[in-house]
């Protein structure tokens, strides 16, 4: 349906703590890569996308005129994407319809976050409303725990094994972010460190949850006359879309099984035409900024059976040289600038199929997952890459 | 163009202050705009909806508050920050790539929720420069505007002509929030906000919750017998810092120029019949007249003169009252488009124009001095 399109390169920053460079150049400096790796330049660019998670988190609002000559767009169509924690995917299947639709060739998309400026627990908490929910759901942890809890109740889940496959995930993203240049978090942890640090939200501990990171992201999508025109032929065609959002309150939805999650990957599964997903995807960038929600997302799209990932994770089955790696980049639990995660995770699979990850490379990676989430544990967003039209 | 788009129906619930909440107040619209063509929710293909967090009654990230009211439980929706025609465009990408045959777009701004709209755009300033010397939209507006009556002569008079015109136009319409028939006195006179703006030459902050339902060719021969069709869109962000743009020569002409080079207008004074635009600032209107193509740079204030902007023109702008009569903010580009459809309908009542449309345009702007436009052609 529509044009194909092709993610044809891609601009990272380092991420982490960067008090050594104000916001705009933050978003600069991921434009600015992007240009040198892809040889093109701002003239280029039929558009860009933007986005951002709350703006206020920084305390600008509508970024994108602050931006406007950090991202090089001053003069450029423009339109700005935001959809909470799943901004970045979302910024992508902009990116994606735009092309798609025949409307542009090439569009620059970009995503950011600095949220070492702000405090963005205080922020989240602003998105539940005032009345009912503000008083209970502080920030993420606090609801992502909840729906952790209601995973593993649900299937009766021994509560040690799932505490272990927690931790086992979050020593290999851990160890697998040393891999990433780009990473933020970059620490050596023990299952041991994991299981006995800090209490979050329990069962959330500290090192099960991600980070704040200062991060930008940029991704430039061309169309397939764009891609022949320039004459390339190491691109990540888009093979899958899909998007799910469910109610605002919190108590309406089940969580265990979460439906937008299901949705979300069933439409992207559909489109490109994936029936069994742990066979024919090679590599999952799955956004997790809590290890206990991963295991739910394996479940969720259908990388096993619902009830089984922790055995499964524990077996090795998502470990970089198991059957699905997931998060070879050290993913969402070692860097999450958030409004440019979701586009991290596009970029990242990107990177895989196009064979350019570097020393986190899964070798011969054809099909990737890209995934974020966001709202109070509302909505889900995919984009499947593939190295193949 | 790879196909064809068209607006079926259209709903809206504007104006001063609703008693409703927000949250009943977006399912009302929405299922106004879905019952117009007998469409149901699960019939629905997708929704892009616009609004700002920063003008959402102090609830972040906006589309997670109103998503299952506006009906996107378990749907493909996504959303568009500061500028509703954004929205639009994304709506009519969504459906051109043949993934969706309907496209709700919605537009959710409650003004009565909201602090002041200075309050608000203040924080679109850099935090470092900026904002401490308190730098807004209107100021920026107020420099923008003396820039204008400088180079070109433009006097107030003809600025406050806009006023009369659109707060005039709007006892039609019965979503206006201001209305009435004032002198170029009466508007001169009021409270000299930031000189030489004065406080009836901008815009109030208001409601606009307004919805535009969407649909492929075929959809839309199925769901109404008055498609209005989509001909074309543009859009243009200019620089940041005020200092490093001519404010006279923004990013207008470059969101038009592609608009109409969609469209296939090369004589928009001639090709285009109506205009619905977004002038928060009454000057704004004369300005933007000049940078679509409407007349020549700098004669502005001889074109409201003439008299072809108003109702019973040649070229009627802003028959509806415009922004100056109703301005919730984020929805103020796409409500243009509803005023615009329903001119092309013949639907608008009172407010209809008495000369025949076929072509309207529809233009929204936000941001300081015009940082981004955004152009809509559609027409019958």
């Amino acid at each position: 349906m529509g044009r194909p399109v092709a993610i044809i390169g891609v601009g990272q920053t380092n991420h982490g703590r960067r008090m050594d460079v104000c916001y705009p150049d933050l978003v600069r400096e991921a434009v600015v890569r992007l240009y040198e790796e892809t040889g093109l330049n701002p003239d280029d660019i039929d558009g860009v996308v933007s986005g951002t998670m709350p703006s206020m988190m920084e305390g600008v609002a509508l970024t994108h005129f602050y931006f406007a000559d950090a991202m090089k767009a001053a003069g450029k169509p423009i339109l700005k994407t935001e959809t909470c924690g799943s901004t970045g995917v979302s910024i992508a299947h902009t990116a994606y319809y735009w092309i798609s639709s025949g409307m542009a060739d090439l569009i620059l998309a970009v995503g950011h976050e600095k949220m070492n400026e702000g405090d963005s627990q205080a922020t989240m908490t602003t998105v539940a409303e005032p009345f009912y929910q503000r008083y209970f759901i502080a920030g993420a942890p606090g609801v992502f725990s909840m729906q952790s809890q209601m995973w593993s109740v649900r299937y009766g889940l021994e509560e040690e094994k799932v505490r272990d496959a927690a931790a086992f995930i979050s020593v290999t993203h851990h160890d697998s972010a040393f891999d990433n240049p780009y990473a933020h978090i970059k620490i050596r942890v023990s299952m041991e460190d994991v299981k006995t640090a800090r209490v979050i939200t329990y069962p959330v501990r500290l090192l099960d949850v991600c980070p704040n990171s200062d991060g930008a992201c940029a991704v430039l999508f061309a169309s397939d006359t764009m891609v022949k025109k320039l004459g390339l032929n190491k691109v990540a065609w888009v093979k899958g879309v899909g998007y799910r959002g469910e109610e605002y309150y919190f108590g309406d939805s089940d969580k265990a099984v979460w439906q937008s999650a299901v949705g979300a990957a069933q439409q992207a599964y559909n489109m490109a035409g994936i029936k069994d997903p742990r066979k024919e995807l090679d590599v999952a960038e799955v956004y997790n900024p809590f290890t206990f929600q991963e295991m739910m997302f394996y479940e969720c799209f259908g990388f096993c059976g619902l009830g089984e990932a922790p055995d499964l994770v524990l077996k090795g089955t998502f470990a970089r040289d198991g059957e699905l790696p997931c998060d070879p980049s050290g993913g969402t639990l070692c860097t999450n600038p958030i409004g440019a995660t979701g586009l991290i995770r596009t970029a990242e699979a990107a990177l895989q199929v196009m064979g350019k990850a570097g020393d986190h490379q899964i070798p011969g990676a054809k099909t990737a997952l890209s995934h974020a989430m966001g709202g109070v544990d509302q909505f889900n967003g995919i984009m499947i890459v593939g190295s193949e039209l | 163009m790879p196909g064809k788009v068209a607006i079926v129906a259209v709903a809206q619930n504007a104006g001063a202050e609703s008693k409703d909440n927000f949250y009943d107040q977006a399912y009302v619209v929405t299922k106004e705009v879905l019952d117009k063509v007998g469409l149901t929710r699960e019939d629905l293909g997708t929704i892009v909806s616009a609004s700002s967090d920063i003008y959402h009654g102090g609830i972040s990230c906006a589309n997670s508050y109103y998503w299952e009211t506006t009906g996107a439980f378990l749907k493909n929706a996504s959303r568009q920050d500061g500028e509703s025609l954004f929205a639009f465009f994304y709506g009519v990408m969504r459906i051109l790539t043949g993934h969706y045959d309907t496209a709700l777009i919605i537009s959710l701004c409650k003004g009565s929720e909201n602090p002041e709209n200075d309050a608000c755009t203040l924080m679109y300033t850099d935090p470092f420069y900026t904002r401490g010397i308190g730098l807004q939209e209107t100021m920026a507006a107020a420099f923008q505007m003396r820039l204008y009556m400088e180079r070109y002569g433009i006097s107030e008079e003809q600025c406050a002509k806009v006023a009369v015109k659109n707060l005039q136009n709007a006892l039609g319409n019965p979503y206006a929030h201001k209305k009435g028939r004032y002198t170029i006195d009466d508007i001169l006179n009021s409270e000299r906000i930031i000189d030489p703006l004065t406080a009836m030459q901008v815009a109030p902050k208001s409601e606009g919750i307004v919805a535009v339902l969407l649909a492929s060719e075929e959809k839309a021969r199925e769901l109404t017998d008055k498609p209005v069709w989509f001909k074309g869109y543009g859009s243009s962000l200019d620089s940041f810092y005020l200092g490093d743009r001519d404010l006279l020569d923004g990013q207008l002409k470059n969101a038009a120029e592609r608009a109409y080079k969609m469209a296939g207008i090369s004589n928009p004074r001639k090709e285009i019949d109506l205009a619905e635009i977004t002038e928060p600032y009454a000057f704004q209107e004369l300005l933007w007249c000049e940078d679509l193509g409407f007349c020549d740079t700098g004669k502005g204030g001889e074109f409201i003169d003439s008299g072809v902007t108003q109702k019973d023109g040649d070229l009627p702008v802003n028959p509806s009252g415009g922004v100056l009569a109703n301005n919730p903010y984020v929805s103020r580009g796409l409500q243009r488009i509803v005023e615009a459809t329903l001119q092309l309908r013949g639907e608008a009542g009172e407010r209809q124009v008495n000369k025949e449309v076929k072509t309207a345009l529809a233009h929204g702007t936000h941001g300081f001095a015009g940082q981004c436009h955004a152009v809509a052609i559609i027409g019958s």
